[in-house]
């Protein structure tokens, strides 16, 4: 018997105990039966031999005078053994001196015609056993007494004895199922609420659950000891965790607001004094324009220029910490329709260029609607300004869906870059392309990937230099996504 | 049938007889007689009367008790014939080497009252008839078993009387006679008898 793989230890108990006392019962079952059939088989045959002697003993005058009524009247006695169906007193020269058979149908053997070696003795056929004996009067043969009896008895017996073994087995059986559910609860049931436990454990992960230890002091109990142990061990170290990480959370919170509100006060600061100076410089313009000489009106846009550029990056800067800071509120975005006004925007700012913008319908995502405006933003007009040496250009926001991966991407078909400095491409103030090229503070592609992580999501780029380039990103905040 | 009746029973006793110290005209006598035998069974298909006679003659011993103090003077057996002998060769041929109750089997053949001491059983023969009464309580006296062939030789005080009953030999038991005789009848003698007299159990 095959047993399954799958199946449990307390099937495996129940079976294991049922085939070891069906086992030794059918090996008992088959010894005494077999004991049986040989003593039985054994009696029957003294009985037949004591029987063929006492008519072999009564024949010798039925032989002797040739009388067959009296060698019939010494058969007849053998009615009285239902099991002999057929007998004979036989001459030594082959002559059926009397012949009795149970059934009226005579079946009597040629003896003389039998070997020498059958003329004495017994065999057995199937269904009958034969028995031959001499019968001697003053030490010489004068004949044979031959009796056939049936073995119906031994069947007879072999079917009650196989009716007996199949109850007894069954009843064994039953009471061992019985036996071996009391042995189930001790043995087996520690180990099925261990392996509950183990599986409760690793799916809810509730480190304050403990299994019942069983009433018996065996190696079940010291095993869940050992588990319920290693459970206490493990709701340790993970609250040490827990508190740890919580800790360092905290920290790395503090710290992190006090860097964000410093350098927010410091660009905040900042622009003051270059706001004076982009003021003071434009009121100099204005003033003394006329009066002062062309190389100092170069100069004085010189400052004013640096000044803008200054007052460009102090602003990006913001607002990278903003995104790094703000609280997130999640809503239905529809990215196209963000996508769409910013282009607006940019075409309106540049009327003379003829740049072609593609949108899939309705990309709706869950997020925070401001961010993913600065997102679409910063992309869009990356786009824009690397498509900005080209007469024409083509600018696309689109969606596709890969493996149940939903992945937004804006594809353009300017400068590009080198796919070697892919990597360096969303680090703040990391640029690929020179500030007279294309103008820019580097810090866009880093607020991009600031928002994008804060939506749980990830944001690549490939590209080559003048094929164009195009960034993927993902957004999977749900819904109920908390920061 | 006829041949395995010869090959059983008889050749190897006609073998021995033949090895016996006898005269040529004995000899030549039997050769005659076992061909007319051998002849006759051919015919019949069946040992002739005087064959089945002799051998219940002989069987006869095995059935019946004599008393002790005459067993014991015995050391043989002796098989008596009385007056004219039916049997011939056919007698010593079937009692050849047999032996009945460890004594070794004789055939007496005498004329004389005086000589049925010897014996255990007694064959009257028919031409003794006229002196039977005599022959009785002479067996009476020596605890001598008769038996004979003559008619109602039972009811006429002899012990077994063989008779032709449906052509075959069967015999009479007289149990009084027996009883005069100081003789044990085995019951396995008295179930086969055709007749048993003067007893308490008798058979038809």
């Amino acid at each position: 018997m095959a047993l399954k793989r799958t199946a449990s230890i307390s099937t495996r108990l129940t079976l294991m105990n049922m085939l070891v006392s069906g086992v030794a019962l059918l090996l008992a079952c088959a010894g005494f039966f077999t004991y049986d059939q040989i003593t039985f088989r054994q009696g029957l045959l003294r009985t037949l031999s004591a029987q063929a002697q006492i008519v072999g003993s009564n024949s010798v005058s039925a032989i002797l005078f040739n009388d067959p009524q009296a060698a019939s009247g010494t058969l007849s006695a053998l009615q009285s053994s239902p099991n002999i169906s057929a007998a004979g007193i036989i001459t030594s020269d082959g002559r059926a001196l009397a012949q009795y058979s149970r059934d009226g149908k005579s079946e009597i053997l040629n003896i003389p015609h039998l070997d020498e070696s059958k003329r004495e003795g017994y065999w057995l056929a199937r269904g009958y056993v034969i028995l031959i004996r001499r019968i001697v009067s003053e030490g010489k043969p004068i004949g044979f007494v031959y009796l056939r009896a049936s073995l119906a008895d031994i069947d007879r017996r072999l079917r009650r004895y196989a009716l007996i073994a199949f109850g007894v087995l069954l009843v064994s059986l039953i009471a061992a199922n019985a036996v071996s559910s009391t042995f189930r609860r001790s043995v087996a049931q520690p180990i099925i609420q261990l392996a509950e436990a183990a599986q409760r454990f690793s799916r809810d992960k509730n480190y304050a659950m403990r299994v019942s230890p069983p009433a018996e002091q065996n190696e079940m109990a010291v095993l869940v000891k050992s588990f319920n142990e290693m459970l206490n061990e493990l709701q340790k170290s993970h609250e040490e965790l827990e508190r740890r990480v919580a800790e360092r959370t905290r920290e790395l919170l503090s710290a992190n607001r006090e860097l964000e509100a410093f350098s927010y006060s410091v660009s905040h600061d900042l622009r003051g004094p270059l706001d004076a100076i982009n003021g003071f410089s434009y009121l100099m313009m204005q003033q003394f324009g006329p009066g002062i000489g062309t190389r100092q009106q170069e100069l004085l846009e010189n400052i004013r220029a640096s000044s803008r550029k200054m007052t460009d990056l102090i602003d990006d800067l913001l607002n990278l910490s903003r995104v790094n800071s703000s609280a997130m509120r999640t809503e239905t975005v529809d990215l196209s329709g963000t996508a769409r006004s910013i282009m607006e925007e940019l075409c309106a700012s540049s009327p003379e260029r003829k740049v072609e913008f593609i949108s899939a319908d309705k990309t709706e995502v869950i997020g925070d609607a401001r961010l993913l405006r600065i997102l679409m933003d910063n992309l869009l007009r990356n786009a824009w300004k690397y498509t900005s040496h080209h007469d024409r250009a083509r600018i696309e926001f689109g969606v596709i869906r890969e493996n149940g991966r939903i992945m937004h991407f804006v594809k353009d078909d300017g400068s590009g870059f080198d796919p070697r400095a892919a990597d360096r491409l969303f680090q703040p103030f990391q640029r690929l392309h020179s500030a007279a090229e294309f103008p820019g503070s580097g810090v866009g592609l880093a607020t991009v990937q600031r928002i994008v992580r804060r939506h749980g999501g990830e944001v690549w780029a490939t590209g080559e230099i003048e094929k164009g380039a195009t960034f993927y990103f993902t957004i999977n905040a749900p819904r109920d996504y908390a920061f | 049938m006829t041949e395995v009746n010869s090959l059983i029973v008889d050749k190897p006793r006609r073998a021995r007889w033949m090895r016996l110290p006898v005269g040529r005209w004995q000899r030549c006598c039997a050769a005659v007689v076992l061909l007319s035998c051998a002849f006759s069974w051919a015919q019949t298909s069946k040992p002739s009367d005087s064959q089945v006679e002799a051998a219940y003659l002989y069987n006869f011993g095995k059935f019946v008790t004599w008393p002790s103090n005459r067993a014991a003077t015995s050391y043989a057996f002796y098989i008596c014939v009385l007056g004219k002998d039916p049997f011939g060769p056919i007698l010593d041929e079937t009692v050849n080497g047999e032996q009945i109750d460890g004594k070794k089997v004789g055939i007496l053949r005498i004329s004389r009252l005086q000589e049925v001491r010897s014996c255990n059983i007694l064959f009257v023969s028919s031409s003794e008839e006229k002196r039977l009464p005599t022959i009785i309580v002479e067996a009476e006296r020596v605890h001598v078993l008769t038996v004979s062939d003559m008619p109602h030789f039972a009811e006429r005080g002899g012990t077994i009387g063989l008779v032709n009953h449906n052509d075959r030999i069967r015999f009479e038991v007289n149990r009084a006679a027996a009883e005069k005789c100081h003789l044990g009848l085995s019951s396995e003698l008295l179930k086969v008898a055709l007749r048993v007299i003067g007893g308490k159990t008798a058979r038809n």
